[in-house]
């Protein structure tokens, strides 16, 4: 197996958990419609998650750029700059204090994100299929 | 009922009724008898509807008191067989002196061969009145203004002209045009339209069972059926609350009624407190929540009196007769035992407040409240921490006559140096904290430049965390040391700007992350921040927003100027002295369909429907939006708050506060019960909140186009004419909204402009996001008189024993006379508008000194004169000073005419119905909303 093929497995590798990562953030934002934790453990909770999320996505957006998989860096670029300016905002925490008024807009963006993760799981499978493939023929 | 028959009106007698321990009262002319006290004389009538069976000249027989035996609202029974039905008004109390020709009150009483009927009639369910609809016509011969009185038997409402006879009643829109004419203000203080239920919405006919808008009001007075129809009104759906709002004599206020007997009839579904729009049914055994609907059984002990050990009359009950309500609450209802009061006193020694006389104002003024802080059961607990470069702890041991002070200087991990005395129990340690106050000042002379707030009000929430309580924190400079220091970030280059925003922010999330620590542990942290420059109040004003607290802030502070110091220590007392909700959680429910969609205030939004408040200071506001998730099918609907909290002398109460209003289809009739005060409220907090989240300018545009929505959707759904017009067309009860809206864009918190500091900003918004509505609207759209022309009478004690007060007038500087005295009051500062062409013997008369050109502007105390003029002026200003509920004192200014620009410019900002620098007039901004109406 090549690097290619290498590359793209550690990309779904990497997709599966961060998918995984926006699963559990909009159940724990539904627990929290529900009342069945309070907005300070929440906050807690996934201010834990937040920064990994984002360093785990920028790190695999850098080995597409270093590898010179520049499809699948373009397909990652804006999200990355998303997540950059929302630090530079330093906006990317959760606030307990404001987490009920910004609920609707956490989830809409975990639900985008859950889709993005989504295709791009399926993108780099497809793509490391393709890899794989293509060495062994 | 069984109050001593003293004094009755003439014509009655009374007669004590052995077997049910009251006294009956019979009118001697007509021979009725009720149970009720009669207030008014009796006189013979040829009124022929005595259409209930003839009451029995003798005492009534009493109702028969089996044990456990129910009692029934008489007074609707005898209704539902008096055939007549609505012939006569229903006996909602003995009718007012005035209302000459309807002497004849149903009597209430239990009339006898009644008793069977009744029992057979009960289990056929509910005491269901006629449908109103189904109701024989009025009798013509009823002139209008019978129509009038039985209205207002009815505690329908005090509108007259609402249409009547209909199935439902409507309130009557009366379409105003705005343009061109000028606001009548006097309408400020009218009531909000009614709320008109169903005549049969409420089992008891008690003139109690609407809450007064002090306490809750919404923004309407009938609730839309679907959100697609409130969507279409353009018109906001919000609660304003102030449920622990002050209870005063000179406003004439009832006591809160306290359910004593611990019996707390909830709904087992929805929670809902029993309230006077549940249905009983099956004989009265269970009860139809009217939220959910859910039968629920009622508690065996409802008709108990526990205290005299008989059945009592379920219909007397507080909670089914009152819309206040205050419970105490039962052990299940408390995670501990009720805590003492707790107050940490955090007092800056730096260098500029001791200087400043702030330190001893605020100890003098401690020493002298120490007997007024909530300390009933004698557990009140105390700690004074001074901080300056480092934290200095006082040991108040009990007994002893001397404090001591133990000084930490470690700012980063803060530790408390002594396990005990430094937070002590007030009556025990009173001689050393007597002692510490009196020489505090003394303590810190040395020059110390540095502030550890931050540091300190950790080291406070140590101390007090494990009980909770109130935090007092007094700053006269910026926090620069250990944590949670600041920066001075006010660059001037970005007021006016979009940027100006981030201003009104807080600058470090350390105060965020530390305000939700100290709500988890029940902590409340009040701020008071004395500023010769930049204090950062967006920031600081973040601890006291989500804990409950309040900032209060004194620019310029200085106590040799005594009414600065008076300002202080009157204002500071208030707070120490207010009796205050320790541990308090706000609940609102409401009938299903409706859900609560955003909370504005000072508190901890705990869950979707849960707000926390370490500790409920009084007379503050918070509004609630809400929202139509499922379409209502109700007719009526309720709106229920809940405040659980400790008191300060160590109970757990529930405070209810239930709300009705009918449901409707019809965008019409939402206009018509659309109140004004109310919205006033909503777009206040709203905007307040644009302009933090989004710009200035974004808040200021969206309060005219939610006015301009309002009034288009109005003016082509209501009034029904399309197209442009030179009208501007709101209804009767809407009339002062615009110009409400247009005084607070011109509000200091919301003004465009680029020489307002962001301090003065900041504390204008916290101020505008608290203050309940009374004081609110006076903050946005300020009194304005008349005084040196005003009648004789105003500043005297007029007949029904209240201060007169001279007329409001329109807020435009064309009022201002050259030779007059004017006074101008917005709820924190008032202004003595002196002429410059002022009389002479005016100015003798009011200050005491020979003429114009010797009188200084700026903050003044009157004084008091032996002349009727000059007592009529400081009766209008302490008549004003007490009329605003809240802590606030009032600074009076005198302003000249033609000296002091600042202060007059200043006086002149609150003529909001002027042009202001940037911004237009009134009739500008009218016509600014009427273009954006006309061109939908």
């Amino acid at each position: 197996m090549g690097g290619e093929g290498w590359l793209f497995l550690f990309a779904v590798l990497m997709a599966a958990v961060l998918l995984f990562t926006m699963v559990f953030f909009i159940i724990m934002f539904s627990d929290l419609e529900c009342d069945y934790i309070n907005p300070i453990d929440l906050c807690n909770k996934l201010n834990q998650f937040v920064l990994p999320e984002m360093i785990a996505h920028a790190f695999l957006t850098l080995c597409f750029l270093l590898s010179g998989q520049f499809i699948a860096f373009l397909l990652n670029a804006p999200l990355v700059g998303y997540n950059v300016n929302k630090i530079m905002a330093k906006n990317h925490m959760y606030d307990a204090t404001e987490i009920f008024r910004t609920l609707s807009g956490h989830k809409k963006e975990s639900f985008i994100k859950l889709g993005f993760y989504l295709v791009s799981f399926f993108y780099y499978l497809y793509r490391m299929i393709l890899a794989l493939i293509s060495e062994s023929d | 009922m069984s109050s001593e028959p003293l004094n009755l009106p003439q014509g009655w007698e009374a007669r004590w009724d052995a077997q049910s321990s009251a006294y009956i009262y019979i009118d001697q002319s007509t021979g009725q008898a009720q149970w009720e006290l009669p207030t008014q004389p009796s006189y013979p009538t040829s009124h022929h509807s005595t259409s209930s069976s003839a009451p029995a000249p003798a005492p009534a027989p009493a109702p028969v008191s089996r044990p456990g035996r129910r009692h029934y609202p008489t007074a609707q029974i005898q209704q539902m067989y008096a055939g007549g039905g609505y012939d006569q008004p229903p006996p909602v109390q003995p009718l007012a002196p005035g209302y000459g020709d309807q002497t004849h009150v149903a009597p209430q009483f239990f009339t006898p061969g009644m008793a069977d009927v009744q029992q057979a009639q009960i289990p056929q369910g509910q005491f269901q009145q006629p449908a109103y609809g189904q109701q024989p016509a009025y009798p013509q011969e009823k002139g209008v203004d019978q129509m009038t009185n039985q209205f207002q038997n009815m505690q329908m409402g005090y509108r007259a002209g609402a249409t009547y006879g209909d199935q439902k009643q409507l309130h009557s829109i009366q379409t105003v045009n705005l343009i061109g004419m000028q606001p009548d203000v006097r309408g400020l203080d009218s009531p909000p339209p009614a709320a008109l239920l169903a005549p049969n919405a409420a089992v008891t006919q008690s003139p109690h069972i609407q809450p007064d808008p002090s306490y809750q009001r919404c923004t309407l007075a009938a609730m839309p059926t679907t959100q697609s129809l409130l969507n279409k009104s353009k018109l906001p759906l919000a609660l304003v609350l102030a449920p622990y709002r002050s209870v005063r004599e000179v406003d004439d206020d009832m006591p809160v009624p306290v359910v004593e007997d611990s019996v707390i009839a909830r709904c087992r579904r929805c929670r809902a407190y029993i309230n006077p729009f549940v249905t009983f049914i099956e004989g009265g055994n269970r009860w139809k929540c009217c939220m959910c609907g859910l039968s629920n059984e009622v508690p065996q002990l409802f008709d108990w009196d526990q205290r005299e050990n008989k059945p009592a009359d379920r219909w007397g009950r507080k909670e089914l007769n009152h819309a206040v309500v205050e419970y105490i609450a039962p052990t299940e209802y408390m995670v501990r035992p009720p805590q003492p009061p707790v107050y940490a006193f955090v007092i800056d020694v730096s260098q500029s407040a001791v200087q400043s006389g702030m330190v001893a104002t605020a100890a003098r003024t401690i020493l002298e409240n120490l007997d007024n802080l909530p300390n009933a059961d004698k557990r009140t607990k105390i700690a004074i921490i001074a901080v300056s470069t480092s934290l200095h702890f006082m040991s108040l041991p009990p007994g002893s006559t001397e404090a001591s002070m133990l000084v930490v200087s470690d700012l980063t991990d803060v530790f408390l140096p002594k396990p005990v005395d430094l937070l002590v129990n007030l009556t025990e340690s009173r001689p050393a904290i007597e002692t510490l106050l009196g020489r505090l000042s003394d303590m810190f002379q040395e020059p110390q430049v540095g502030n550890a707030l931050g540091s300190a009000l950790q080291a406070a929430h140590q101390l007090i965390g494990k009980i909770g309580g109130k935090i007092i924190a007094l700053t006269s400079c910026l926090p620069s040391l250990g944590e949670g220091a600041l920066k001075a970030r006010d660059d001037p280059k970005l007021l006016g700007t979009s940027k100006e925003s981030s201003l009104l922010n807080a600058a470090s999330s350390w105060y965020k992350t530390f305000a939700i620590e100290c709500s988890k542990q029940q902590v409340a942290v009040d701020m008071f921040l004395f500023s010769a420059s930049y204090t950062d109040v967006a920031t600081l004003s973040c601890l006291p927003r989500y804990t409950a607290g309040q900032t209060y802030l004194y620019p310029g502070f200085n106590a040799s100027r005594s009414e600065d110091a008076i300002k202080f220590a009157t204002e500071f007392g208030r707070v120490l002295s207010m009796p205050i909700g320790l541990e308090a959680v706000i609940r609102v429910r409401a009938t299903r369909g409706i859900r609560l969609a955003a909370f504005h205030g000072n508190f901890f939004i705990r869950s979707t429907d849960l707000l926390a408040l370490p500790v409920v200071p009084m007379d503050q506001n918070y509004v609630i939006e809400l929202q139509l998730e499922d379409d209502v099918k109700a007719t009526t609907v309720v709106i229920q708050t809940a405040v659980l909290h400790t008191t300060c002398f160590g109970e757990r109460r529930i405070r209810v506060i239930t709300q009705a209003m009918p449901t409707t289809d019809s965008i019409a009739e939402m206009y018509g019960s659309a109140d004004q005060i109310a919205i006033a409220s909503y777009l206040v907090s709203k905007s307040v909140e644009k302009s933090m989240t989004s710009s200035l300018d974004d808040a200021r545009n969206l309060i005219i186009n939610k006015l301009s929505d309002m009034l288009t959707v109005f003016k082509n759904q209501v009034t029904s004419s399309a197209g442009a017009s030179a009208q501007l067309a709101v209804p009767d009860n809407l009339k002062l909204l615009p110009l409400l809206m247009c005084g607070l864009v011109k509000h200091v918190g919301l003004r465009e402009g680029v020489s307002i500091p962001p301090d003065l900003r900041s504390y204008a918004q916290a101020l505008l996001t608290t203050l309940p509505c009374q004081s609110l609207i006076p903050y946005i759209h300020p009194i304005f008189y008349s005084l040196h022309n005003m009648s004789p009478d105003a500043g005297t004690v007029g007949p029904d024993g209240h201060m007169v007060l001279p007329p409001a007038l329109n807020l435009t500087s064309e009022r201002l006379e050259r030779h007059g005295l004017f006074f101008i009051e917005d709820g924190q500062n008032m202004f003595l508008w002196v002429g410059h062409e002022a009389v002479p013997r005016l100015i003798q008369d009011v200050f005491d000194l020979p003429s114009y050109a010797e009188l200084t502007g700026g903050k003044y105390t009157l004084p008091v004169l032996d002349n009727p003029f000059n007592q009529r002026v400081n009766n209008i200003v302490a008549k004003t000073r007490e009329l605003r509920r809240g802590v606030y004192r009032q600074h009076l200014y005198v302003v000249k005419s033609d000296a002091e620009p600042a202060l007059r410019s200043w006086a002149l900002s609150c003529l909001i119905e002027d042009r202001m620098d940037k911004m237009g007039s009134y009739a500008q901004f009218l016509t600014q909303v009427k273009n954006k109406v006309s061109r939908v």
